[in-house]
C-alpha cells in the first residue's frame, strides 16, 4: 500500500540566509526550519524551539518566492538551496512541499540533518537532494543520550539507509573537545562509516561559540553551564574544563584516521 | 618570483617620496620664448622637440626599459602652460601636504618663480579659462567641491589610448612622418582650409622627429655606459638597450622587447607633452601577444624573461608621478596617473581573447605590487575558467586589483554611445572604469557633480547648510512642502541647475583647449587624426564621444529622499520643518529623529522603496545631461565613477536626511552609503544592477569589501567568480573588491613603515594605503565588510 504523503502549505521558518557559501556547492540560500528532536547542549540555534510560534509562519509560496529571487546567483557554480534547522525533516509535510516546488524549478538542493527521523516517511524527500549532510555526534549511545537527549541507534540505522539512496553524502562531525574529540570515538565513527556508508566523505566541523550570546538573550543556561552539570558523568580521559575548540593538529589527526579507513575528506570552507 | 633586479627597483619605488623635476618646464618655457607668433600647434610641437633634444638622459641602475622624464626615479614634472598659479600657491607645502606630497627643493622653487612662472603669467590655460567662465558658474564651479572640473583646466586632458594596433606598431614614428609628408603633398597652402591641415601635419612631423631623437639619445648614452661597464652581463644588457632605442619607436617593433620599449617611449612622449591623466596602455595582451608568441617560437625569449620585462614596465608606469594640485589630489588620491591597462575579453571578431600575456599581466600585478598600471579585466559569460580563477585569486590577495568589468556591458555602453559593433567589441578601459576605445577623443572625467548639494539646496532655501551662502536656485522654506512629490520636484529643480553649470564648465574648458593646447604628439597616435589632418583637440579622432559628467552621491540622495518620504509623509513621525531644523542643527539635539532616519530604507539592500528613487535620479541624470551637446555636437555622457571624489564632496555637504552629518563622506559610484548595505553583497549588487547601468556610457562603479576568509580558499575564489558572473548577468558593468581585514588596515594606519607596499582599492583604482590621507584611510576602513555566514 502506498504511503500517504503529507503536504503542508505553511510552516515555521527560523531564518532565510542568502549568500550562504559553506553548506553545499556555489552560492546558496539556506532555509532554517524550526523544530528539532534532539537537544544538543552546544546547539548554536537555541532560539529554534521558540520559532514554532505564529510569528515565524511562512507559506511555501512565500519561501519559494524569496528563493526564486536569488536564483540568478545559483546559476554559476552549482549554487542552490540548503535546508537546515533545527532539524529540517521535523516539519516533514512542509519540507516535502518546499522540496518538490524547488526541485521542479531545477535548483540544486542540499539538506543538513541530525539523522533523527522516520526514514520511510522522508526518503522521497531525501531522494530529491543533490547533497545530504548527515551529522554523527557520538558513537557511544550513553554519551549521545547525555549530550543530545536521545539514543543514537536510529540515527546510525538511518545513515545506512540514506547511504543506500545513492545521493551524494557528507558525514559531518561537530568536533568538540570534552565531548567527542577523542581517538576512540573518531575511530569507531570511521569504522561505522566505512562499513555502512562507504561512498560518504567526511567533513569535520570544529566547535565554535557563536551561539553563546543567544542563550543569554533567551535567559537559558548556556552550553558551558550545562556542560558543567554533565561532565561528572564522563570518564576522566574525555572530560575537559569546558567544551573547547579542537586544535588544527587534532583535526588533521582525525582526518588521517578517516583516510586510513578509506574515507575521503571534504571541506566547504 | 621577482628577479633580484626587479625587487631592487621595487624597493626604491616603495620607499622613495616622489620628487619634482623642473627640467621639462625649463626647456618647454625657453622654447616658447623662441616661437612667439607661430601657430600654436607648431609652438607646442617645437617645445616637445626641444624637450626631447635637451632633456638630460637618465638610465638608472639595473634598468631594462629606459626613458626618464627627469633626474629622479620617482619623478613628477611641471606643465606651467596649463597652470602655474596653483604650483606657485602650493609648492611651498608640497612636501608636507596630507595627500600626495612631493619633494621640491628651495632652489627649485626659487628657480621656477624667477625663470618660469613670469613667462606664463596671463598665458596659461587656467587663466584663460577663468577669464572666460561666466561669473554665476564660477561661483559654484571653481574650488567649491560642488561642481569640480579643475583637472580640466589646471591640467591637460589626457584620457587617450594610443593606437598600437593600427598606427604605432605598423608604422613606427618614422612611418608616421612619411604618412604626414605624403598627406601634406596633396594639400595646397593656397587653400585656406588646407593651411590648418598643413600646420597639423608639420606639428606631427616635428613631434615624431622629437621622440625618435629622444630614443637615439638613449641609444648613445647606453653605448657610452656599455663602454665603461666592467660587468659583462650588464654590458650586454646596455648594448641590447642601445639596439632597441636605435630601432624603436622610429620603426615598427620586431621583438617583444622592442615592442615593450616602444610602449614606454610612447608613454614618455605623452607625459612630456602634457603630463596627462589616463594615458591608457589599453589592450596590452592583445597587441603584445603576437610578439611574445613569435619570440617564443624563435627561441629568443623565455617566459621568465618576458615576465621580467613586464614587471619592469609596471615599475616604469608607477615611477612617474602625476603632479597635481592639492584639490585635484583630493579627488584623484594616491599618486595615481590612471594608466589603465585592460586584459582579457572578446576580440574584435567576437572570440575569446585571453592569451599567455593576459596571465602574465595578472601575475606581474600580483608580484610587483605597483599601483600602476590600473589593471582591468573584461569578463564574458563564456570566458575561460582559468582566467576567472586567476582573476579571483588576484582579488584574494587584497590589492583591489584587478578592476573587474563585464565584457558585454562595456560593449553595450559603447554601442549606445554610437560606436560600430566591431569597435565596440574591441573596447578597453580609460582611467578607472570608463569603457573606451583607442580611436576615441573624449573627456571621460569632465566634471564631478555633487548630487547631495541638490538635496541641501532643496531643503534649505537654495543655501549651503554649512556656510549659509546662496549657491542654488531660490526655494521656499522646507516647512512649506506639502507632499513628497513637491520635495522631489524641488530636488530635481536644483539638480538640473547643477547639470546646467556642469555643461557650462565643460564647454568653456573645451573651447580654451581648442585655442590653446593642440596635441600633436597624441594626435600622432590616432588613426583618424593622421588620415584627416585634424588635431585631437579639434575633434580629429574617429569617435568624438561627449564629455562625461560624473555623479557623486547617488546613494546619499536616494537614502535622503527615501527618509523624507518615510519619516515625514508615510509614517508622519516629524514635519518637514522639524526635519529641516534637525539638518540645520547637524542632528544635534535630534538624536531620536536621527535614529529613525538611519533606520529608514537604505539603497544597497534590494529594497524597492528606496531603489526606485535611485533609479529615478540616475535616469533623470542621464536624460538631462544627454540633452546637452558639446562643442563638437556630441551629446554629453553620464557616469557613476568613483575616484576619491566622495570624500571632498562630502566635506562641503551639510547634514542630509539619511542621517549623515555635516562633512561626512558622500557615496561613490553606484556603491551604497558606507555601512548601510547590511544585508548581503548579493543585495548590494541587486540594488546597483537596477540602475540601467548600460545607459551611463561613462562607466559605473561598485566597490565592495569582502571578509578575507571568504576568498582564502580556491573554493571561496570560485564562489567569488560565480558572484561576479551573476552580477554581470544582471546587467552590471563593474565591481571591485577589497578583501583586507579591518585589522590589517588599522595596523597599517598605526605602523605605516611596516606596510609601505600594502595596496588597497580606493575607488576605480588601487594605490598604496599609506599614501592616503588619514580621512581617506578611515573612509576605506569604514566600508561595510561582508562577512561569511
Amino acid at each position: 500500500m502506498a504511503l500517504e504523503r503529507e503536504y503542508k502549505k505553511e510552516g515555521s521558518v527560523m531564518q532565510i540566509q542568502h549568500f550562504s557559501v559553506n553548506d553545499g556547492d556555489g552560492i546558496r540560500t539556506t532555509v532554517f526550519l524550526a523544530g528539532c528532536p534532539l537537544h544538543c547542549i552546544w546547539c548554536c540555534n537555541p532560539e529554534n524551539a521558540g520559532c514554532l510560534d505564529a510569528e515565524h509562519r511562512m507559506t511555501v509560496d512565500e519561501v519559494v518566492g524569496i528563493v526564486a529571487k536569488e536564483s540568478i546567483f545559483f546559476r554559476n557554480g552549482h549554487g542552490g538551496v540548503t535546508f537546515s534547522g533545527g532539524e529540517a525533516t521535523w516539519q516533514q509535510g512542509y519540507l516535502r512541499a518546499l522540496t518538490e516546488q524547488l526541485y521542479d524549478r531545477g535548483y540544486s538542493l542540499s539538506i543538513e540533518t541530525c539523522g533523527s527521523f522516520d526514514f520511510a516517511g522522508v526518503s522521497d524527500i531525501l531522494e530529491k537532494m543533490d547533497l545530504i549532510f548527515f551529522d554523527l555526534k557520538h558513537m557511544d549511545p550513553r554519551f549521545h543520550r547525555l549530550f543530545t537527549g536521545a539514543d543514537n541507534a536510529a540515527i546510525l540505522d538511518n545513515l545506512k539507509k540514506v547511504s543506500g539512496l545513492g545521493v551524494r553524502l557528507v558525514v559531518r562531525i561537530p568536533v568538540i573537545v570534552g565531548v567527542n574529540a577523542y581517538e576512540e570515538n573518531i575511530l569507531k565513527t570511521c569504522e561505522f562509516i566505512a562499513a555502512n556508508a562507504p561512498a560518504a566523505s567526511l567533513e569535520l566541523l570544529p566547535y565554535h561559540r557563536f551561539g553563546a550570546d543567544k542563550y543569554v538573550k533567551l535567559g537559558l543556561p548556556g552550553p558551558d553551564e550545562r556542560y558543567e552539570e554533565l561532565r561528572v558523568e564522563l570518564a576522566p580521559g574525555i572530560a575537559a574544563e569546558r567544551m573547547d575548540i579542537p586544535s588544527d593538529e587534532m583535526l588533521e589527526h582525525f582526518y588521517d584516521i578517516a583516510a586510513a579507513h578509506g574515507i575521503g575528506r571534504i571541506s566547504f570552507k | 618570483m621577482l628577479t633580484e633586479r626587479i625587487e631592487k627597483i621595487r624597493q626604491s619605488y616603495v620607499n622613495n617620496k616622489p620628487s619634482i623635476s623642473t627640467d621639462r618646464a625649463r626647456i618647454w618655457t625657453e622654447s616658447h620664448k623662441r616661437t612667439e607668433g607661430q601657430p600654436v600647434c607648431i609652438r607646442r610641437a617645437k617645445a616637445f622637440y626641444d624637450t626631447c633634444a635637451e632633456l638630460p638622459v637618465h638610465i638608472f641602475e639595473g634598468e631594462l626599459i629606459v626613458g626618464a622624464i627627469g633626474e629622479f626615479r620617482r619623478c613628477g614634472i611641471l606643465t606651467p602652460e596649463f597652470s602655474w598659479k596653483w604650483v606657485d600657491k602650493e609648492m611651498d607645502t608640497f612636501s608636507d601636504r596630507a595627500q600626495d606630497p612631493y619633494v621640491i627643493t628651495p632652489e627649485q622653487r626659487e628657480f621656477v618663480r624667477r625663470e618660469i612662472f613670469p613667462y606664463w603669467k596671463d598665458k596659461s590655460l587656467e587663466e584663460a579659462f577663468l577669464a572666460r567662465l561666466p561669473e554665476e558658474t564660477a561661483k559654484i564651479g571653481v574650488d567649491t567641491g560642488i561642481l569640480d572640473n579643475d583637472s580640466k583646466w589646471r591640467q591637460s586632458v589626457g584620457e587617450i589610448t594610443p593606437d598600437y594596433q593600427d598606427v604605432l606598431f605598423p608604422l613606427g614614428f618614422g612611418g608616421i612622418i612619411k604618412k604626414c609628408e605624403s598627406k601634406k603633398a596633396l594639400l595646397s597652402p593656397a587653400n585656406a582650409a588646407d593651411q590648418e591641415k598643413i600646420e597639423f601635419y608639420d606639428s606631427v612631423i616635428i613631434t615624431s622627429r622629437g621622440i625618435i631623437l629622444y630614443a637615439n639619445r638613449y641609444a648613445n648614452a647606453a653605448e657610452e655606459l656599455a663602454k665603461a661597464e666592467t660587468d659583462e652581463t650588464r654590458r650586454s644588457e646596455l648594448l641590447a638597450i642601445a639596439e632597441n632605442c636605435r630601432r624603436v619607436p622610429e620603426n615598427p617593433p620586431e621583438t617583444f622587447y622592442e615592442a615593450i620599449q616602444f610602449v614606454w617611449f610612447t608613454q614618455i612622449g605623452g607625459i612630456l607633452t602634457e603630463n596627462p591623466l589616463s594615458l591608457n596602455p589599453g589592450r596590452f595582451d592583445q597587441y603584445m601577444d603576437p610578439f611574445y608568441e613569435r619570440d617564443l617560437a624563435l627561441g629568443i625569449i623565455s617566459e621568465a624573461k618576458a615576465e621580467e620585462l613586464i614587471d619592469a614596465l609596471w615599475l616604469k608606469y608607477s615611477e612617474w608621478v602625476w603632479t597635481i594640485s592639492a584639490n585635484t589630489a583630493d579627488y584623484f588620491a594616491g599618486y595615481n596617473q590612471f594608466q589603465n591597462l585592460t586584459v582579457g575579453g572578446k576580440t574584435r571578431e567576437g572570440l575569446d581573447g585571453t592569451n599567455p600575456v593576459t596571465f602574465m599581466a595578472l601575475k606581474a600585478t600580483e608580484e610587483v605590487k605597483t599601483h600602476q598600471p590600473g589593471l582591468s579585466v573584461r569578463i564574458h559569460q563564456d570566458c575561460p575558467e582559468e582566467f576567472l580563477a586567476a582573476v579571483t585569486e588576484l582579488v584574494s590577495r587584497g590589492t583591489g586589483f584587478p578592476a573587474i568589468h563585464s565584457d558585454s556591458a562595456g560593449y553595450q555602453m559603447l554601442l549606445n554611445a554610437g560606436y560600430e559593433p566591431d569597435d565596440a567589441r574591441d573596447w578597453n578601459n580609460c582611467g578607472c572604469v570608463v569603457p573606451h576605445y583607442r580611436k576615441t577623443g573624449e573627456w571621460t572625467a569632465a566634471v564631478n557633480m555633487n548630487f547631495g548639494s541638490a538635496i541641501e539646496y532643496a531643503l534649505n532655501e537654495g543655501k549651503s547648510l554649512m556656510t549659509g551662502k546662496e549657491m542654488g536656485l531660490k526655494e521656499k522654506p522646507a516647512s512649506a512642502f506639502a507632499s513628497y512629490e513637491e520635495v522631489e520636484e524641488a530636488f530635481f529643480k536644483q539638480f538640473k541647475n547643477l547639470c546646467y553649470h556642469s555643461i557650462v564648465l565643460t564647454t568653456t574648458a573645451q573651447r580654451v583647449h581648442v585655442d590653446m593646447v593642440p596635441r600633436p604628439f597624441l594626435s600622432s597616435c590616432m588613426e583618424a587624426c593622421l588620415e584627416d589632418g585634424v588635431d585631437l583637440s579639434r575633434g580629429g579622432a574617429k569617435y568624438n564621444v561627449g564629455p562625461v559628467i560624473t555623479g557623486i552621491g547617488l546613494g546619499v540622495c536616494a537614502n535622503s529622499l527615501a527618509a523624507v518620504k518615510k519619516l515625514v509623509f508615510d509614517d508622519k513621525v516629524c514635519t518637514m520643518g522639524e526635519l529641516a531644523a534637525a539638518l540645520k542643527a547637524n542632528w544635534e539635539g535630534y538624536e531620536e529623529l536621527r535614529a529613525k532616519a538611519q533606520a529608514a530604507p537604505k539603497y544597497g539592500n534590494d529594497i524597492d522603496y528606496v531603489d526606485r528613487i535611485a533609479i529615478k535620479i540616475a535616469n533623470t541624470f542621464y536624460h538631462e545631461i544627454h540633452g546637452y551637446k558639446d562643442i563638437f555636437g556630441s551629446p554629453f555622457s553620464t557616469a557613476f565613477m568613483g575616484i576619491s571624489n566622495y570624500i571632498p564632496m562630502g566635506r562641503v555637504l551639510g547634514a542630509t536626511p539619511c542621517g549623515r552629518k555635516n562633512g561626512e563622506p558622500s557615496t561613490e559610484g553606484v556603491s551604497p552609503y558606507v555601512g548601510t548595505d547590511t544585508s548581503t553583497p548579493l543585495a548590494a549588487m541587486r540594488s546597483a544592477a537596477k540602475l540601467n547601468q548600460e545607459i551611463h556610457s561613462g562607466g559605473t562603479l561598485l566597490n565592495l569589501r569582502l571578509n578575507h576568509d571568504l576568498v582564502a580558499t580556491k573554493r571561496g575564489q570560485a564562489n567569488l567568480g560565480s558572484l561576479i558572473q551573476s552580477y554581470f548577468a544582471l546587467g552590471a558593468f563593474h565591481v571591485q573588491f577589497n578583501t583586507l581585514s579591518s585589522k590589517v588596515l588599522r595596523a597599517a594606519q598605526e605602523r605605516p613603515d611596516d606596510y609601505r607596499d600594502l595596496l588597497v582599492r580606493v575607488a576605480g583604482y588601487s594605490t598604496q594605503f599609506v599614501n592616503l590621507s588619514k580621512s581617506l584611510q578611515d573612509a576605506i576602513i569604514a566600508r561595510t565588510e561582508h562577512a561569511e555566514f
